[in-house]
């Protein structure tokens, strides 16, 4: 195993058991079960737009319109769950909505070849107020009793949200390290050019990973919703700070092709335990945004000193000590 | 996200004038902000005045700024997204020093741009001697910013009461109607684009954003020109931020929310290309009022506000793909081996089928869904109120009504009664207010119908010291001021609607939560966000009441919910492990209370109570499994419904200063004690009761 290709999921990593170490020894009840499992929940959805930003970002692009896609699809899923379809069937057209969504972009940023930032910028403020007009914030109420935890037990629920969750990453993991299909992202991401003489067509991936990405939206935002009984009509503002703040911190480049999804992982993992961390160790909320800040600064600075420390190594030995 | 650019045109040395006037087309902006004028003189209420014009411009400077600054980060391939946190950070920073620190006011702004500058060099030392990429860089000190912003104050500081010299840099007029602050504006417009087209200085900006490398090789300090515009921009954020605040006339951590998105949309609206190299400050000035004027025009013209948002999306991807077009099919016969920019025709074919699909699925759905909520509404009508010309004066009055924020369940269920209300008196109702948490929005829609023209203007105040000046400004024009759900300053208004009192409120929670609990033990409470003003004065009461009144309770902590239910049940479950000992759980803002209610039914902890302010509606649920054990409200339909009478009757003159009651339709005759019209106590819904009400 070679450990330096790894280096800034490890460091990232390393952070993360720090903050579990002082946890552990401020307040360790901070890792009873049931804490854990209530943070492997909350944190499910976030982990599902943080595997599709993993992708989008390793092509080089981004996409900031996945907190009002993510609010669309919950609305939808309680509109839909609301005509009586069972849950399958719910869960496919959840999916198609978001591809749905998530392929306009692609076509927009692949195809046509407009900046993602841009594009998704629309589509953030877009889908957003398209949502409040159309709602003007209502909830949906009086959802069907095979809607929350998908008719099962809670606790059967939420070991289908963790199942369902861990497949996906797990495939999508699998997917990118070891299929055709998911080096091609790496390909396109690294060089367009070099991955278009290679016979890769560029614009078809970027699109399948828009599409994607908006296929997880709606999952995620399915997966956040059967833990409830009611779904409010502005859900999910921020989310996409949040899910790229994760892919950052987890190592990926945003300039494209270099991350992997284990890096994303620890990021969701270390961003999602920071606020309940702070409240386990009686630390005022106020900070928390700051901490947040810091920790992706942290994480910047960080990638930059292993990353001059490996060109030192490699021109000069002598200097890599110093 | 690098891409190859071509060169920008023929090196021909013949240009026409239309390309050197608008080397990016800025001119499709320029038809569109013609039409928009077009239209919206039309159907907007005294749109076309000069009064309206400088209104506009008033609420385009402090975004102007930033939208301005952001041109040359832009141009250089960069971005900076911490420009509103800035703005947030300066605020604060300004407010406490002049306040607390007791440093005099010209100081104060000294050090605050002094801060601005100093966040800005932050970001360039992170960008220029990290080499990191310029987003990620400001993500993370758009985080930092405001979060230390909220660290300092802790969320709850206001500062306000500031000197009437210094507020009218933000409200004031020279030669009586030219608002003081394009003075700042005009000639920041004039500097940054004598910078930027008529300096060699400027122009190397757009060499940096060409090729970083390239202009490396011609001499041009790369590293010197970024370090540069970031801590410009940091500067600039600051004196938005100083301009901000006098134009509000209060300082908080929330400053600027979400200026940085409004900025860019404008920058590169303007036809600055998001990689660098391209972008002009016209551009961006024509961008800017295209959507200023965008929102101002559909607020004058009873439009919902939201409707801005989808157009300036829609115009934002139609420009730049326009502008793709355009220049793909220049580039084209040029260079053949240019990068390609073949959309073979199979993928037009399948392009259309997804845009037609997608188009009628969302339209298909939505149709649906809104059919689905009228339905469940019991179909109560609309008033989105498309007015044509100007209301005749004397038949039939024009009631505008602002909630603090549209979108909240609790203000959606007072406009039931608003409109229910309106219908039976045959007046017309505008309702309309902010949609994001934004303190200066109010500002912006009560000017709008200063200019539009209504008879009463009635407002639910979100900050008091703001939107005083606007209020005094509308009674000047003869225009009758009622406030609801949340005072003004007594004088900016001549009635207040009052439900019930922040005290009344606190100390009816504090004694329900004494009530569940038997008068000792531990609760919790979690609010809205933390610089929620209402939220935080009654807390300030209900910590009041329990110091007085309960000495065997104890608070054990305040966490912050944002608003969101589901950041509530995320932050409950952390209360109830950490403070196992917690008895009650209050929320005090309507959709944590179901958030909360949830985690304690999660949890299993049928120990635990949850009381605390929201809606019958979304609780009763919980309410008859008994988890919830009672809320506190008032009936939220009935408030706007006696608005709307109170109005109504200020407007025809039957209810005036000194009158001791008020008719109010069903509601019978409501008590007036002094200025202020009394609909009741805060009422107590539990199990028994909850299923009489549905809002």
């Amino acid at each position: 195993m070679n450990f330096s290709r790894y280096k800034r999921e490890i460091s990232a990593a390393g952070a993360f058991v720090a903050i579990l170490i002082v946890l552990a020894i401020v307040a360790p009840s901070f890792f009873s079960a049931g804490n854990l499992r209530d943070l492997l929940i909350n944190n499910a959805p976030t982990l599902l737009i943080a595997v599709g930003m993993t992708m989008v970002i390793l092509v080089g692009e981004i996409d900031i319109s996945v907190g009002s896609q993510f609010a669309v699809c919950s609305i939808a899923a309680g509109f839909l769950a609301k005509t009586g379809m069972p849950m399958p069937v719910l869960f496919l057209s959840i999916f198609l909505v978001g591809a749905m969504m998530g392929s306009l972009n692609g076509v927009l940023v692949g195809w046509l070849r407009l900046p993602s930032i841009i594009v998704t910028l629309a589509m953030l403020v877009l889908w957003r107020d398209a949502l409040r007009w159309l709602t003007e914030g209502a909830w949906v109420q009086n959802l069907p009793e095979n809607f929350q935890w998908f008719g099962l037990s809670q606790s059967g629920g939420e070991l289908t949200i963790v199942a369902i969750t861990l497949t996906i990453f797990v495939a999508f993991a699998w997917t990118l390290r070891n299929l055709v299909a998911g080096r091609k992202i790496y390909a396109v991401g690294s060089d367009a050019e070099a991955a278009r003489l290679a016979g890769i067509s560029g614009p078809t991936v970027v699109l399948s990973v828009f599409a994607l990405m908006g296929a997880l939206t709606g999952i995620a935002a399915l997966m956040n919703a059967v833990r409830f009984s009611e779904i409010p009509g502005n859900s999910g503002v921020g989310l996409e700070l949040k899910a790229i703040a994760a892919v950052v911190v987890g190592g990926a480049a945003i300039t494209g092709g270099r991350g992997t999804l284990v890096g994303t992982l620890i990021g969701v993992a270390l961003l999602g335990t920071i606020g309940t961390a702070l409240t386990f160790l009686g630390i005022n909320p106020f900070w928390e945004k700051a901490i947040q800040g810091a920790i992706i600064l942290i994480a910047l600075v960080s990638d930059v000193a292993l990353g001059r420390l490996e060109k030192n190594g490699r021109s000069n030995i002598a200097g890599a000590a110093a | 996200m690098e891409e190859v650019i071509s060169p920008e045109r023929p090196l021909s040395t013949e240009q026409s004038l239309r390309e050197r006037l608008f080397p990016n087309n800025e001119w499709i902006l320029l038809i569109v902000l013609i039409a928009e004028c077009l239209i919206f003189s039309v159907t907007g209420s005294n749109f076309a005045t000069s009064g309206n014009a400088f209104e506009i411009t008033r609420l385009a400077v402090e975004i102007g700024l930033l939208a301005l600054v952001m041109t040359p980060i832009i141009i250089t391939g960069g971005i900076d997204l911490s420009v509103g946190s800035m703005m947030g950070l300066s605020a604060v920073v300004m407010g406490s020093l002049w306040r607390d620190g007791g440093v005099s006011m010209p100081v104060a702004i000294a050090i605050t741009l002094f801060v601005g500058l100093a966040g800005g060099a932050l970001n360039a030392a992170m960008i220029t001697k990290l080499k990191a990429p310029p987003l990620i860089v400001t993500l993370g000190t758009f985080s930092l910013f405001r979060g230390i912003a909220e660290g300092l104050t802790r969320g709850i500081e206001n500062y306000s009461g500031f000197s009437p010299t210094f507020l009218s840099l933000g409200q004031g007029y020279v030669f009586g109607f030219i608002p003081t602050q394009l003075f700042i504006f005009v000639p920041a417009i004039i500097a940054v684009w004598w910078w930027l087209h008529r300096t060699a200085f400027g122009r190397s900006f757009y060499a940096v954003g060409f090729s970083q490398e390239g202009s490396r090789y011609a001499g041009i300090k790369v590293r010197r020109r970024l370090n540069f515009v970031y801590c410009l921009s940091g500067l600039t954020a600051a004196l938005a931020a100083v301009i901000y605040v006098a134009h509000l006339g209060q300082a908080k951590s929330d400053a600027g929310t979400g200026y940085e998105l409004t900025a860019i949309t404008a920058v590169v609206l303007g036809g600055a290309s998001i990689f660098g190299g391209r972008g002009t400050v016209l551009g961006t000035v024509l961008g800017l009022f295209a959507i200023v004027i965008l929102q101002n025009g559909l607020r004058l013209s009873g439009q919902p506000a939201e409707l801005a948002g989808i157009l300036t999306g829609v115009l934002l991807v139609v420009t730049i793909l326009l502008d793709r077009l355009s220049r793909a099919s220049v580039a084209k016969p040029k260079a053949a081996s240019e990068e390609e920019f073949e959309v073979k025709n199979w993928q037009v074919g399948v392009l259309s089928g997804v845009i037609v699909a997608a188009a009628l699925i969302v339209a298909g759905s939505n149709w649906l869904l809104v059919r689905s909520i009228k339905e469940e509404r019991g179909s109560a009508a609309p008033t989105a109120a498309a007015n044509t010309n100007s209301p005749a004066p004397g038949k039939k009055s024009v009631i505008a009504m602002m909630p603090k924020a549209k979108g909240d369940p609790y203000f959606i269920s007072c406009r039931k009664g608003a409109e229910e209300a309106a219908k039976e008196l045959g007046a017309e109702l505008l309702w309309d207010g902010p949609t994001d948490l934004d303190p200066a929005k109010q500002n912006e829609v009560v000017e709008a119908w200063i200019t539009r023209g209504v008879d009463v203007i009635a407002v639910s105040v979100e900050n008091k010291e703001g939107i005083s000046t606007v209020l005094r400004k509308a009674k000047e024009k003869g225009i009758k001021v009622v406030t609801w759900d949340a005072d003004a300053e007594k004088d900016a208004r001549d009635f207040l609607i009052n439900q019930a009192t922040p005290q009344g409120i606190g100390e009816t929670l504090m004694d329900e939560t004494a009530r569940i609990m038997g008068g000792k033990g531990e609760f919790a409470i979690i609010t809205a966000s933390l610089s929620a003003a209402n939220q935080n004065e009654w807390i300030k009461h209900i910590k009041q009441r329990l110091e007085s009144k309960y000495p065997e309770m104890k608070l054990v902590t305040i966490q912050p919910s944002d608003g969101d239910r589901d950041r509530a049940f995320q932050e409950t479950q952390n209360v109830l492990k950490v403070y196992p000992n917690v008895k009650v759980v209050m929320g005090i803002a309507a959709p944590a209370v179901p958030g909360i209610a949830e985690a304690v039914k999660q949890a299993n902890r049928s120990d635990v109570k949850v009381t605390g302010l929201s809606l019958p509606n979304m609780c009763k649920p919980y309410i008859k499994a008994g988890i919830i054990d009672s809320i506190v409200l008032w009936n939220t339909g009935d408030l706007g419904f006696l608005t709307v009478f109170t109005a109504n009757s200020l407007a025809n003159g039957t209810f005036k200063p000194g009158d001791k009651s008020v008719k109010a339709g069903r509601l019978g005759e409501i008590e007036v004690v002094g200025d202020e019209v009394r609909l009741g106590k805060p009422f107590i819904f539990n199990k028994e009761n909850v299923d009489q009400f549905d809002f």
